[in-house]
């Protein structure tokens, strides 16, 4: 019982200093983070442009519906781009609501022939990421 | 991230106490102020647990989720509590008499060290970003839909990844949403804070009066400053809650062992019906906190057992609406792929799962040596001739480690790796943050023994 204790305490101490290092370096960097880097947070590794993200949440109403079609024609894409930015784009837009048939589109690289409709762009960036509406 | 989200979140936790204290009114009631400002931790993580199953109800109920049904939530305990309390003829103690506390020099010191880690904490977790995956993909993302919609609205929590995890922990973030007055993702981390200072302030409160402050305070810094628990304690995800949820649990499980308080089970079956709404696992590890108990008690199973029993049993009821919704919904549980007898069609998982198990819960580069700390005590208490406690904690970890390996083993498409794409490392922290609940009691008992 007292190795128990004896090992506990010289660990707990050795870390501690180590412990609050490392807490003190994360609050560091967080600070050090823009607004736009801390509330996207994850998104950083998939969205491509920032940008895109709060476009996306200023133009499209939060009653409306809309869709994220991903194509082969963006640019600077991560590889967590194509599997993840539908997944992302639902939890950052709620209370927007997806829907297959929506007519508010985020294209990234999409094919906007293929919409179905006539595609409207509201807002676009140079890596073939672009925000519209099919009509 | 501003002061009125922060104040937001520090006036929900504040609720959470109020609602605590009443319940701990009901169940022990106390002798002294003093005794109240040092369990106000349990009563903290009480009234967390006691609200948020509520909450949980209310919302299969179809409530509306507002910062008005937070409160209501929480009065209508404090007003069963405070109802049944008086029922059962319990006084408030007279006026407090300030006096200050005779703490050694140990216990001081170590305090000291725990307050400053703390504060650090808060630091690291105040503009924290949302990076944890499962906490973007879909805790954090339901708790946005509650927040939005005010219900588990159909379509979002159908499309969500992982429809059938219990939402209590999404319901909490929602709660900290609706009193921060926005879904600030950044300032939500605090919400955390507040859950791992309120299990720091369990266990203290509950264990000082009790055990050698060399016996608690050591393990506790310990598990503080693990890689695991110093980096990603504030995520903004269900693990920790459930871990801390769960090591209170077997906490209050462990002192009733010894001191065979009825209160301390019922404190106990909260905690638990909050960890299995917490997350899936929650029903399999607090499973193992009561088998832990009816093997304990084995010798006084007649009277012991149905006590223990009704506990666990009372906990699963509480999640009874929750698995009802899922099925008027027509949604599946999402039970383990090989749950049942379909391990037995992947036996050669087994062998693999239990070292994965093992490997993560010796992995220095993450919870440095608290499992062998945990393996002494019991080996020494043993040794010195304690039993009742010393097999508590055996038992714990055994079935702990048993249900960590289903964990693997029921789920033949996780690679068995320590990556992030199997939860073994997450999951294995609930014993480790049982470690500085039951080991100072078992240390304490073996001190005694011998």
């Amino acid at each position: 019982m007292a190795a128990a204790v004896v090992v506990a305490t010289g660990f707990g101490l050795g870390y501690y200093a180590q412990a609050l290092s490392h807490l003190g370096d994360t609050a560091s960097a967080n600070s050090r983070l823009s607004y736009e880097d801390r509330e996207i947070g994850g998104g950083n590794s998939i969205v491509v442009d920032q940008e895109a993200a709060y476009e996306a949440r200023g133009l499209i109403p939060p009653s409306a519906r809309y869709r994220v079609v991903t194509g082969g024609r963006l640019r600077n894409a991560t590889s967590l781009t194509g599997s993840f930015v539908d997944g992302w784009y639902r939890s950052f837009l709620i209370p927007r609501r997806r829907s297959p048939t929506a007519s508010w589109v985020i294209c990234y690289g999409c094919d906007v022939g293929a919409l179905g409709g006539a595609y409207t762009v509201r807002w676009q960036d140079d890596n073939g990421i672009s925000i519209g509406e099919v009509r | 991230m501003s002061w009125r989200t922060i104040l937001g979140v520090v006036a929900l936790n504040a609720w959470f106490l109020v609602v605590g204290v009443g319940v701990l009114f009901a169940l022990r009631g106390w002798r002294s102020w003093g005794e109240l400002a040092r369990l106000c931790g349990l009563a903290y993580m009480l009234g967390i647990a006691a609200t948020a199953v509520v909450l949980v109800w209310a919302l299969v109920l179809t409530v509306p989720f507002s910062v008005a049904t937070v409160i209501g939530a929480g009065a209508l305990v404090a007003l069963v509590a405070a109802f049944a309390g008086g029922r059962t003829g319990r006084r408030l103690p007279s006026r407090p008499r300030p006096r200050v506390p005779g703490w050694s020099l140990v216990a001081t010191v170590s305090a000291a060290l725990v307050v400053v880690y703390c504060e650090a904490q808060f630091r690291a977790g105040r503009l924290a970003s949302l990076t944890e995956f499962d906490g973007w993909f879909f805790w954090v993302a339901k708790a946005r839909a509650i927040f939005s919609f005010g219900d588990l609205d159909p379509q979002f929590f159908r499309e969500l990844p992982h429809h059938g995890y219990p939402p209590l922990v999404p319901t909490l973030e929602a709660a900290a949403m609706r009193f921060m007055g926005s879904a600030d993702v950044v300032t939500l981390h605090l919400q955390f804070w507040f859950l791992l200072v309120g299990f720091v302030a369990a266990l203290v409160g509950l264990l000082a009066p009790r055990v050698r402050p060399l016996f608690l305070w050591p393990p506790l810094l310990l598990v503080l400053v693990t890689p695991r628990v110093s980096g990603y304690a504030l995520q903004a995800q269900a693990d920790f809650l459930l871990e801390e949820l769960l090591a209170v649990a077997a906490l209050l499980i462990g002192l009733w062992l010894v001191d065979r308080s009825d209160w301390q089970l019922v404190a106990a079956g909260i905690v638990l019906a909050a960890a299995m709404l917490s997350k899936r696992e929650g029903a399999l590890f607090g499973a193992c906190v009561v088998l832990a108990g009816l093997g304990a008690t084995w010798r006084q199973r007649r009277t012991a057992w149905p006590r223990l029993v009704g506990v666990g049993v009372a906990a699963a009821a509480a999640t009874l609406p929750w698995w009802i919704l899922l099925h008027v919904r027509g949604l599946g549980a999402e039970t383990p792929e090989a749950g049942g007898i379909g391990l037995f069609s992947h036996l050669d998982l087994a062998w693999p799962s239990l070292k994965l198990t093992f490997s993560t819960l010796f992995d220095y580069h993450q919870w440095l040596l608290v499992v062998p700390v945990a393996a002494l005590a019991i080996a020494g208490a043993f040794v010195a001739g304690a039993r009742r406690l010393p097999s508590y904690a055996l038992l714990l970890f055994v079935f702990g480690a048993a249900a960590l390996t289903y964990t693997t083993w029921a789920f033949p498409s996780i690679p068995i790796t320590k990556a992030p794409v199997n939860p073994i490392i997450r999951l294995t922290g609930w014993l480790v943050l049982v470690t500085p609940a039951v080991i100072p009691l078992v240390l304490n008992e073996g001190w005694d023994a011998e």
